[in-house]
């Protein structure tokens, strides 16, 4: 297998802005945490790892005009992301088909925060409301590349979000889906995550001291950091010469606790196994660990277990480098990438700022002082998240003896892939009846532009001493997830075999966002309930389904609008070709509060009065109706009787030219060994917004002219992932060999047989996906 | 000391979202952590919140809540003793 290289690297954080300034500030030891200057709190006792630049100096340094509306994460995304594509020379558009991959959690939080009684009361802060999810901060931050990226997606996964967005860089060039990834993440300081973790009392008020007996706690920071990575004949292409190789990766979920770390660290042994086992090395390889090392007391000492478990007595230097930067958050896993790259391309180990006394249950010593002249060949670095998001990868010198072996991932099933990919079953609440199917034959049709999901009883799901600190959108994603297995005779019980669990979610948990922010704001940052900051971290879905099926397989969450769910089944559907799973329980998961709801109102989300399939099939206004989304679906690479349908393939698209969009459209069919007269039916997601639809329009009549058309949004509403409903409608209709009248947007219904389905999804023009179903 | 222990069983079901319970299922000798009601470490946070909010008692570190929430009779002593509204 062709070895990952990486051509460009771009790092901002308390450290100061670029590389150099960077390495210089590693190795002369100078810990960059201090008091906050730009985030206004109350808790000024609370030191942080603040980013010297404010937002007027980095929009100075960019040229960006004093009017645009831009949040502070897209700022130092953007600072990171122009010194990455200038080292590998991708500054301009580029014939290759680059990726843009980033991990963000907090998004426009740092100015909805400041603005939130604006966007309730007022419309003179509306601007911003577009801009508070991790999709539109990864957007803003994609206009800084001269060229159009061909992919771009978001990962929220907290504070191991830019080291997964590594790890789906890397399988989708290897997949071919990409030829270069611009891949990492990128934080700001927010008073939300901030109150957040002080209300979780792991905030020191000192500097941090990771692996120090007499650790009280982690400081925060902010800041960005990408990495390019590319084939290393693309890089030979180009005439790059790389910096060093991404030689391995691996990510699990401790599936323990929905914020502690197991005792022995299970997910963090399990990701770093993964990680040796894909890069084809030994544990006595590993020459230095970047650890997590966040300095608290629950993180350090598992983490430090879980690598005795692996290393043994033979523990390689450790440091964490969050003892000079605080720790960054969704950028860490990008971060401490650049940084670990540094130290191998500059052979030094960074310091372990301020550690003095081991931890009792340790048997090594983290790195006291820097070390230079070290012989650095092969780093491992560590990043971990909330809900036991655990991830690691492995970078490597180009001229190291061993070869990068295949990719496996450990305990998969030695049965070979062959790259097709089933849906076995599908189970959702909506706004139409829970957990069934019924809907298919009985919709209910929605009138009123709000509408609440109807409830199943959970009694059957979980205790209700268990349901304590589940919100509603929590309930809904682990009572779809067990009926989706159950439909599809898969154990719940954790002794199947599951692979992965893929959430997608455009919002999280936005009823309990909203529950700590308004505390936050009313109580003066006093007395804040942790379970509702616990709850607002988008992973925290995934993993609650994890933690409630025991899976400890692949656990990812993506956060990008409206293909949210769209990336979540890419990134099965990746692996599945890769074989480095055979099965994924792919999720859609958003709800809808009626404050979120008056606030995208304000933005032409919603319809102002009743709706009918009729109004929405006029389109003459902006915005559709809400329904929230709730829906799992089993996805497996080996058929059998019970399945709904075969996934031909998929492809996923940033803004892509109608031309494009043509061609992509024309190669999926083929692929398929299929022409467009085998596709007679197109799944849409028309809604009856105006501006939408149109673009629908134009693809059922310039893109792939003269198909049947159907639709779904007009019986689940609107959502970041109604997407998934679509899959669903069309994966019941191939199923069932039918497709029942309610789902014709047009009058004529068609009597031709569904065969074959295109299911094609776009938000508001900018991400598009194509996905071919097929009778199995 | 009763009625303050039926206040704090009922804010306790409260503030943990303890849903159909009541405070007859509390008993208010039993541990509140492991076994007894099971509660974890993010629960003893809430109750920390709640000593602050409701009875004014500032703990820094979530450590000190080890020993005052044994059980709910504990936990009254030690608001009763400590409280500051």
């Amino acid at each position: 297998m062709e070895r990952i290289v990486v051509t460009g690297t771009g790092i901002i954080t308390s450290l100061g802005m670029g590389k150099a300034v960077t390495l210089e500030n590693l190795q002369s030891e100078r810990r960059a945490i201090g008091t906050l200057q730009h985030l206004h709190t109350k808790h000024t006792d609370i030191p942080a790892g603040e980013v010297p630049y404010s937002d007027d100096e980095m929009r100075e340094l960019l040229g960006i005009a004093a009017d645009k509306k831009i949040t502070r994460t897209s700022l130092l995304g953007r600072v990171a992301l122009k010194e990455a594509l200038a080292e590998a020379h991708l500054q301009t558009a580029s014939d290759k088909r680059v990726a843009f991959i980033n991990g963000n959690t907090v998004g426009g939080m740092e100015k909805s925060e400041r603005f939130y009684h604006h966007f309730l009361n007022d419309n003179e802060r509306n601007d911003y409301i577009a801009l508070h999810d991790c999709g539109a901060c990864t957007d803003l931050i994609a206009e800084e590349y001269g060229g159009k990226f061909e992919l771009i997606t978001t990962i929220s996964t907290a504070c191991s979000s830019a080291a997964n967005a590594i790890i789906l860089g890397a399988n989708l060039i290897r997949e071919g889906k990409a030829d270069i990834a611009v891949v990492g993440g990128t934080e700001c300081l927010s008073l939300f995550h901030l109150n957040g973790f002080n209300s979780l009392m792991i905030l020191d008020n000192e500097p941090c001291r990771p692996f120090d007996a007499e650790r009280h706690g982690l400081n925060l920071g902010e800041g960005a950091a990408y990495i390019v990575i590319e084939g290393e004949s693309t890089a030979a292409r180009r005439g790059i010469a790389p910096l060093c190789q991404l030689s391995g990766y691996g990510n699990a979920c401790d599936a323990f606790h929905q914020t502690a770390t197991s005792p022995n660290g299970e997910g963090a042994y399990r990701a770093m196994r993964q990680a040796l086992a894909s890069s084809g090395l030994t544990p006595d390889d590993i020459d230095y660990i970047n650890a997590h090392g966040t300095g608290t007391g629950n993180n350090d000492l598992c983490e430090g277990i879980a690598m005795m478990r692996i290393f043994g007595d033979q523990m390689p230097p450790v440091s964490s480098t969050k003892s000079y930067t605080g720790h960054t958050t969704s950028a860490a896993g990008g971060v401490e990438s650049v940084i670990s790259i540094l130290a191998l391309q500059h052979q030094f180990i960074p310091a372990n700022i301020g550690f003095k006394t081991p931890i009792a249950e340790h048997n090594f010593r983290p790195v006291g002082h820097v070390v230079k002249d070290a012989a650095l060949q092969h780093v491992l670095t560590n990043s971990f998240g909330f809900g036991g998001n655990d991830s690691s990868c492995i970078f490597s010198t180009l001229d190291t003896a061993k070869q990068a072996s295949d990719v496996k991932q450990s305990g998969s099933k030695s049965r070979i892939s062959t790259g097709d990919a089933y849906i076995r079953a599908i189970s959702q609440i909506s706004v139409q009846q829970p957990l069934n199917d019924e809907w298919f034959e009985h919709p209910i049709m929605p009138a009123q532009p709000y509408n609440e999901s109807i409830e199943p009883d959970y009694k059957p799901y979980f205790s209700p001493i268990a349901a304590r600190r589940m919100g509603k959108l929590l309930k809904r994603a682990v009572a779809t997830a067990v009926s989706t297995l159950q439909k599809a005779c898969v154990p719940t019980d954790g002794t199947a075999q599951l692979d992965a669990v893929i959430t997608g979610t455009g919002l999280g948990c936005i009823d309990s966002t909203e529950k700590f922010l308004t505390a936050m704001l009313d109580n003066d940052e006093e007395c804040l309930p942790p379970t509702h900051f616990m709850q607002s971290t988008h992973n925290t879905i995934g993993s609650q389904v994890a933690l409630h099926l025991k899976c400890h397989g692949y656990n990812c969450t993506y956060s990008h609008r409206g293909t949210s769910f769209d990336s979540s089944l890419f990134d099965a559907l990746a692996q599945i070709r890769l074989g480095l799973i055979h099965n994924a329980l792919v999720g859609g998961q958003d709800e809808m509060t009626p404050a979120y709801f008056d606030m995208l109102g304000k933005i032409g989300y919603w319809k102002k009065d009743d709706v009918s399939p009729d109004t929405l099939r006029k389109a003459d206004s902006p915005g559709s109706f809400s329904g929230s989304c709730s829906l799992n679906m089993f996805v497996t690479d080996a058929p059998d009787s019970e399945s709904l349908c075969r996934i031909d393939g998929m492809d996923l698209l940033n803004k892509p030219t109608p031309d494009e969009l043509r061609e992509h459209v024309k190669q999926l069919i083929a692929n398929a060994g299929l022409t467009p007269d085998d596709v007679p039916y197109l799944m849409l997601g028309l809604s009856g917004d105006k501006e939408n639809d149109a673009v629908y329009r134009a693809f059922s009549t310039d893109i792939l002219p003269q198909k049947n058309i159907l639709w779904y949004k007009h019986i689940f509403g609107e959502s970041f992932c109604s997407s998934a409903f679509g899959v669903y409608a069309a994966a019941l209709c191939l199923h069932r060999n039918t497709v029942p009248a309610h789902l014709f947007y047009g009058k004529n219904y068609s009597k031709a047989l569904p065969k074959h389905i295109l299911v094609y999804n776009h938000f508001h023009n900018i991400d598009h996906s194509l996905l071919l179903l097929s009778q199995c | 000391m009763k009625e303050l222990i039926e206040e704090l069983k009922n804010e306790i079901i409260e503030v943990l979202n303890l849903e159909g319970m009541t405070p007859a299922d509390i008993d208010e000798n039993a541990p509140l952590f492991g076994e007894g009601l099971g509660l974890d470490s993010i629960d003893a946070l809430e109750l920390i919140v709640l000593l602050e909010k409701n009875y004014g008692i500032k703990l820094n570190n979530a450590n000190e809540g080890k020993e005052i929430f044994k059980s709910v009779t504990v936990m009254a002593e030690y608001i009763a003793a400590h409280r500051t509204k």
